[in-house]
This record gives C-alpha cells, sequence and structure tokens, in this order.
C-alpha cells in the first residue's frame, strides 16, 4: 500500500443476520430460563425469593420460565430449518471442514494447542470454527434439545405418563435439574470465558454481534478458513 | 483584622453549631412521630382483634378443642381431619336447613368426596367462612382460592365474569341472576319451586358443553344471549382482548387472508433489486437484513426512533400540511392504536398473572378504566369518520378526492365502530348491568337505556350484533392488506427508507 491514507480495515462476514438474531434471543431465553429455573429448584434460598418477588409470585416464576422455554427452544426449531435450508436450497455442506461438524482433526487440534500452551509445539491452524467453539455449539445444540424433552415431561406429564412408565417423570426431573447445572456452568463460565477472556481478543468479542470480523483477526484466529476463500 | 477573623470564625461555629440543633431537632421530632404512629397502630391493631368466641358462649364451660380443633390442612391428615370434624354432622339425614319455609338438605356423603377431585382437600380450605359460630356460610365456597380463572385461558372468561364458577361446574342445572351481589349463581330451588340440597357436591364433568344450556337458552332469565357466541377470535386483539383461539370459519378466512396479503406485499417489496443484486431472493433477504441489523445496532437507532415518534405517531408530516387533515386522522389513528397496544399489554398481562387484579380490570368489560377507555376510543374514532365523510361528500374543498377505496376504509371502520357500540348497548341491556358499574360506559349506558324503549327481546337479537360487528371485523382485518389501509403498513416503511436514503 503506498497511499498512507488510513484505509478502513477489510472485513469478512462470520456471522450472518439470522445467526446474530439467533443467538441474541437464545441469550436473552437461556439466561431467563437459568434465573427463573433456579429461583423455582433452589427457592428457600434469599436470592430466588428475590426474584420470585419481582415477576409476583412463583407461579409467574414458572409460566416465565415456559415462556422462555418456547423462545429458546423456538430458536432451536429455527436454526433446525436454516441447516435443511442450507443444506438443499443453498446446496451447502454442513460436515465439510468449515462448519460445526465434529472431526478427527478437532482431537488433533486440541492436543497440538494444549502442547503450544506449555511451549513445545505451534499454534494449530484453526478453520471457521475452532474445537471449543464446535464444542460450545453441539453442548448446546444437543442440551437444548434433551432439556426440552425433559421440559416436556414435566410441563405435560399427564399426556407422557400415558405413553411411558410413570418413573421417567421423576427421571425427568433429575436430569432437568443436573443438566440445567450442567449447561449453566458451561455456558456461562466456560463459554464467556473462553470467547471472551482469550489474550488476542479480551475485553470483549463483538463479532457474534455485529456478525464481523478483520483480516487481521482472521489471520490470527482462522488461518485455516482464510486460506480457503 | 484579628477580631474580624475571629468573628467570621465565630459566625461559623454559630452556623454549624445551628446546623446541628436543627438536626438534632428533626430528628428528635422524627423519632417523637415515629414512636406515636407506632403507638396507635399498635392500639388500633389491638382493638382490631375479634373475639373468636362468641359472647354467648363466653362465661360457660365449654371443651376447648370441641370447637378448637385446628388441624394442618396443608397436609392429608390435616385434611382427612378436617373432614370428619365437619362430617360428623354433615353425614346424617337429619342435617337440614330451611330456605323459604323449605328443607334443605345438607348431606353429604363420604363417599362422594373419597371420589371426588377434592378428596385431598380439606372443608374448611374452600368454605373458609363457615368454621365460626353462627355456623352459616355467606360467601360460598371459594373457588378462585386455589384456581386462577381457567387457569388464564382467557375463551370463557371474560364475559362470564358476573358468572359464579358452581353455576357451570357444579351438576345442579338451576342458576338465577342475584341482583344484589349483581352475579349469576346457582339456584337454592328448581324450577318447581322444590328445594335442592346446596350440598350437591359432585363436580359437572364440562367435556360435556351441555351445561351451557343453563343459561343460553330462549327466554333464559340471566341476562344470557340465546346462542352461544364463540369467543373472540385472536384477529380480535385490534381493539379487544383475546384469547389463543380463532373462534370460527369466518376469522380463519381472514387470517389466511391477512397472511396471504402481508407475504404478497412482502413479495411485492422484493422485486425490486437489493443494492445491485437483481435475481437471488436469498442474497435480497441477506442484504436487507444485514443493513436493518446495521442499522437498529448503530446510533442511527435514536434517529429512528425520533422518527417513529414524530412522523409515525405524532403525523408531524400531515400537521404541516393542514392542521384539519392532521386531526381527522389522529382522531381515528390514534385510538386505534391505543387499543392495539392495551390489547396487547392485557394479553400479556392476561396470561402472566391471570389472577392479579390487574389483569382481571383489563379484561372486565364492565370495570370502571375498560368502560371508559372503549367508550372514549370508539366515540374518537366514530367523530373522525364523520369528519371525513363531511370532508368528502358535503364541504368538498378542491384538495380532498374522495376515492372508492378511501371510502370503503371509512365505511369499514364507522360500521366496525358503530356496530360495536350497539352491541355493547345490548349488553348492558340484556345482562342488567346496575346503573353504578354502567355509568362509565358513557356511550353505550345511555344507549341501552335508549334501546330499552323498544319491546325488542334482545337476548334474541344480541347474537345478530355480535356476528354483524364479527363479521365486518373480520373483513376490515381481511382488507388490511389490499385495500387503503395497507399505508399502515406501507407509509411507516416508507418513511423510515427516505430516512435512510438521506
Amino acid at each position: 500500500m503506498t497511499t498512507q491514507e488510513k484505509q478502513p480495515p477489510e472485513t469478512f462476514v462470520r456471522f450472518s443476520p439470522l445467526q446474530r438474531l439467533l443467538h441474541v434471543a437464545v441469550m436473552i431465553g437461556f439466561t431467563g430460563l437459568a434465573i427463573t429455573g433456579f429461583s423455582l429448584k433452589f427457592s428457600d434460598q434469599w436470592w430466588a425469593g428475590g426474584f420470585a418477588w419481582l415477576v409476583g409470585g412463583a407461579g409467574h416464576l414458572a409460566y416465565l420460565h415456559r415462556f422462555f422455554a418456547v423462545i429458546t427452544y423456538g430458536c432451536v426449531l429455527v436454526h433446525i430449518l436454516w441447516l435443511f435450508y442450507f443444506k438443499l436450497v443453498l446446496k451447502g455442506s454442513i460436515t465439510g471442514p468449515q462448519s460445526l461438524f465434529p472431526k478427527v482433526q478437532d482431537i488433533k487440534d486440541m492436543f497440538q494447542h494444549m502442547g503450544y500452551f506449555f511451549g513445545k509445539r505451534r499454534i494449530p491452524r484453526f478453520n471457521r470454527f475452532t474445537y471449543w467453539e464446535k464444542f460450545d455449539y453441539l453442548a448446546l445444540f444437543l442440551g437444548m434439545n434433551t432439556m426440552g424433552l425433559t421440559g416436556l415431561f414435566l410441563w405435560f406429564p399427564e399426556f407422557f405418563s400415558t405413553l411411558l412408565p410413570g418413573y421417567f417423570i421423576n427421571l425427568a426431573q433429575v436430569l432437568h435439574l443436573y443438566e440445567a447445572i450442567l449447561a449453566v456452568a458451561l455456558k456461562f463460565v466456560v463459554h464467556i470465558l473462553t470467547t471472551h477472556l482469550r489474550p488476542e481478543i479480551f475485553p470483549v468479542d463483538k463479532s457474534i454481534f455485529n456478525g464481523k470480523t478483520t483480516r487481521e483477526k482472521m489471520m490470527h484466529e482462522h488461518p485455516g478458513e482464510l486460506d480457503s476463500l | 483584622m484579628r477580631n474580624e477573623r475571629q468573628h467570621h470564625k465565630n459566625r461559623n461555629n454559630m452556623g454549624k453549631r445551628l446546623m446541628g440543633q436543627f438536626i438534632k431537632g428533626i430528628l428528635f421530632l422524627s423519632i417523637c412521630s415515629a414512636s406515636l404512629l407506632t403507638f396507635f397502630i399498635w392500639s388500633a391493631e389491638a382493638n382490631q382483634t375479634n373475639p373468636m368466641m362468641p359472647p354467648l358462649l363466653e362465661g360457660k364451660a365449654r371443651d376447648c378443642l370441641e370447637c378448637h380443633r385446628y388441624p394442618n390442612v396443608e397436609t392429608n391428615a390435616g385434611a382427612f381431619a378436617s373432614q370428619v370434624f365437619c362430617l360428623e354432622c354433615h353425614q346424617k339425614d337429619s342435617c337440614t336447613k330451611t330456605v323459604h319455609k323449605e328443607k334443605v338438605s345438607l348431606k353429604i356423603d363420604p363417599e362422594d368426596i373419597r371420589k371426588g377431585r377434592h378428596a385431598f382437600v380439606g372443608c374448611i380450605q374452600c368454605h373458609t367462612d363457615v368454621a365460626r359460630s353462627p355456623h352459616q356460610s355467606k360467601e360460598g365456597a371459594q373457588c378462585l382460592s386455589c384456581h386462577p380463572f381457567h387457569n388464564g385461558a382467557g375463551e370463557i372468561h371474560a364475559p362470564h365474569l358476573r358468572v359464579r364458577c358452581q353455576a357451570c361446574h357444579t351438576v345442579s342445572k338451576f342458576v338465577y341472576l342475584d341482583k344484589e351481589s349483581n352475579e349469576v349463581r346457582p339456584a337454592h330451588t328448581n324450577d318447581k319451586k322444590m328445594p335442592i340440597g346446596l350440598t350437591d357436591h359432585a363436580l359437572q364433568d364440562t367435556d360435556r358443553a351441555d351445561f351451557c344450556q343453563r343459561c343460553h337458552t330462549q327466554e333464559n332469565k340471566v341476562g344470557a344471549a340465546d346462542i352461544i357466541l364463540p369467543s373472540k377470535s385472536f384477529i380480535c386483539i385490534m381493539c379487544h382482548d383475546v384469547s389463543l383461539t380463532m373462534g370460527g370459519p369466518v376469522f380463519w378466512v381472514a387470517f389466511i387472508l391477512l397472511v396471504i396479503g402481508i407475504l404478497a406485499t412482502v413479495h411485492f417489496w422484493f422485486q425490486g433489486s437489493v443494492q445491485g443484486e437483481e435475481k437471488s431472493m436469498h442474497r435480497k433477504i441477506g442484504f436487507v437484513s444485514e443493513s436493518i441489523w446495521g442499522t437498529i445496532f448503530s446510533s442511527d437507532f435514536f434517529t429512528i426512533l425520533k422518527t417513529i415518534l414524530l412522523d409515525v405517531i405524532l403525523q408531524r408530516r400531515l400537521l404541516q400540511e393542514s392542521v384539519k387533515r392532521w386531526f381527522i386522522h389522529s382522531l381515528i389513528f390514534l385510538p386505534i392504536l391505543f387499543r392495539f397496544l392495551l390489547s396487547v399489554f392485557t394479553f400479556f398481562v392476561s396470561r402472566i398473572g391471570p389472577e392479579s387484579s390487574l389483569a382481571v380490570i383489563l379484561i372486565d368489560k364492565n370495570s370502571g378504566f375498560m368502560a371508559f377507555v372503549n367508550d372514549l376510543c370508539g366515540i374518537l374514532i366514530l367523530l373522525g369518520i364523520v369528519l371525513a365523510a363531511l370532508q368528502r361528500f358535503i364541504i368538498k374543498p378542491p384538495h380532498v378526492i374522495a376515492e372508492a377505496k378511501d371510502n370503503l376504509a371509512l365505511l369499514l371502520i364507522g360500521l366496525l365502530v358503530f356496530l360495536g357500540f350497539l352491541a355493547e348497548g345490548a349488553r348492558i341491556l340484556m345482562t342488567q348491568l346496575p346503573p353504578e358499574a354502567g355509568l362509565y360506559s358513557f356511550i353505550g349506558y345511555p344507549l341501552s337505556g335508549f334501546l330499552s324503549l323498544t319491546t325488542i327481546q334482545w337476548t334474541a337479537v344480541y347474537p345478530y350484533i355480535w356476528w354483524a360487528h364479527a363479521v365486518v371485523g373480520a373483513i376490515f382485518v381481511a382488507y388490511l392488506p389490499f385495500g387503503k389501509m395497507r399505508h399502515m403498513f406501507n407509509t411507516p416503511l416508507t418513511l423510515l427508507l427516505n430516512y435512510k436514503m438521506k
């Protein structure tokens, strides 16, 4: 570049508007689910009483829990529809190297990354999605389906106990709670830390909100994808 | 100099001292008044503790536990103990009371309770006012202390807020309109003036719909419509609180036409090129959504908010053009917008907290606030329509062109509101709403007085008025994306796009 004029940095679209919208909706829905659900489960705690008071009682907490569940699972459904659209209409690949589909390469990447942390090996050349991003995505995608299923058992126990033995309701109660704790721990600790608290991106990664990433960032984070463009 | 400084210091000190005294005084006064207030409240509370024992029993030898058993009715054991206590008398044949010189049986078969839905509920949990010395119930069973109005499903309860739960849910099929409490209640006597056992605890199987015919028959005495009308359709959300039901094929047709019309309009918008893209719909939608996203999450957002407030809601451009046109347009537009926003608010409130008093007020057409708001919105819209008609057909200024499309839109809205008022008047008349409740319907109530001069059987006519209003409403909704009312979507969009172009 011969001119010294400051050019706006070259940007790439990393997330489409639909993906950004779904992320914001799931963010709101998931946080709402966590707050209302835990306030119901740990209702003897002082903070649970506070949230219950805020919305006007346990009944309203339960209503809002279902409301947020519908929002969150609606996003999962829209996402599944989009996957079909992507595969059938846009003829995209949902298992290719630039997709979120888990591959053997991801495990290799992970070991190489660990080696890099201890100064033994070079940083792996990540593709569009790194192994921890794929893990985050799959954990939520599969988790939301199992949470949705156990949640439906608890929402309509009369209906499901006509199809299944009654102890499935008890199973659903246990699984719904423990998976909720797992999901909340994963999302609010691991997901937020691995996205925002990496040294190269600290303090905040805005690409899921504005959908954009720069060439420089691509070179650092997803060199494999940059090569394939 | 020194003196002056000393003086100044003294003055400062004095100011500080005064301020300190002032604060101390305020503190002292507030402590005094707080303790006085506490004392008054305490003494008032102390006076309020009613003697639980009736004066008759005081001083007499009584086994405390004979009356004062208070089992924990939250447990099954407690609920059974409570039932046993009541059934001590109430399972005997001799348990009767006299109403209108007729003996009414108060006998309860314990087996019925065992089999019923309320087997694990203590009697006094619903009959909250019977466990006392003058042993009689004024309130009846309190269903609503446990059950919300139909679990929040608004299909049925909005028109039935003046109907006691028991009127539909118990097997006895005789009901009457109690003028005193202004409620439809289960009757004490049947059509042959024979008393009915008041303790008929068997609950009606509400899957069978025939209990509606207790009231909704020809020449009923409780002021119900002759025909069972469907619940308000979801498309009525434009002006009414609604439930998530469609109500009938008419509304389905209207709704499908509305959706088709909106889709066709959006499809039409995407016919043109978007940022140079001519063919691929996928890329066009992508460009548009990217642009919308970029605008919302930027500083332009506040400018757009301003545009929406000034140009869309307050109609600034129309005001600049002509005050008269702005006035007429606002008379029609603002009440519709307000009523629509209120319906959306009501929809969510009545789902989140169906038992809350706010939800009940918002749903109840006879509550003072809603009656007043509905009538006010209606009369403003009607005034706007009349002024627009005057402008178009009588005054006819040269710049006003009365297009057939516009006239149809105005006619539809006017007819809708007029039929709405007629239905309101007929409803107030036939349900025999007392004046103190009807007062707030400042159009509907006088109209009902006017209608009462006729000799028409309004319970028979009301369904036709209701259907006329509903069908005009359905036509209005179906017509939205096709005719003149399309400008409700187009104009704000054009304004926003114009802004974006700038």
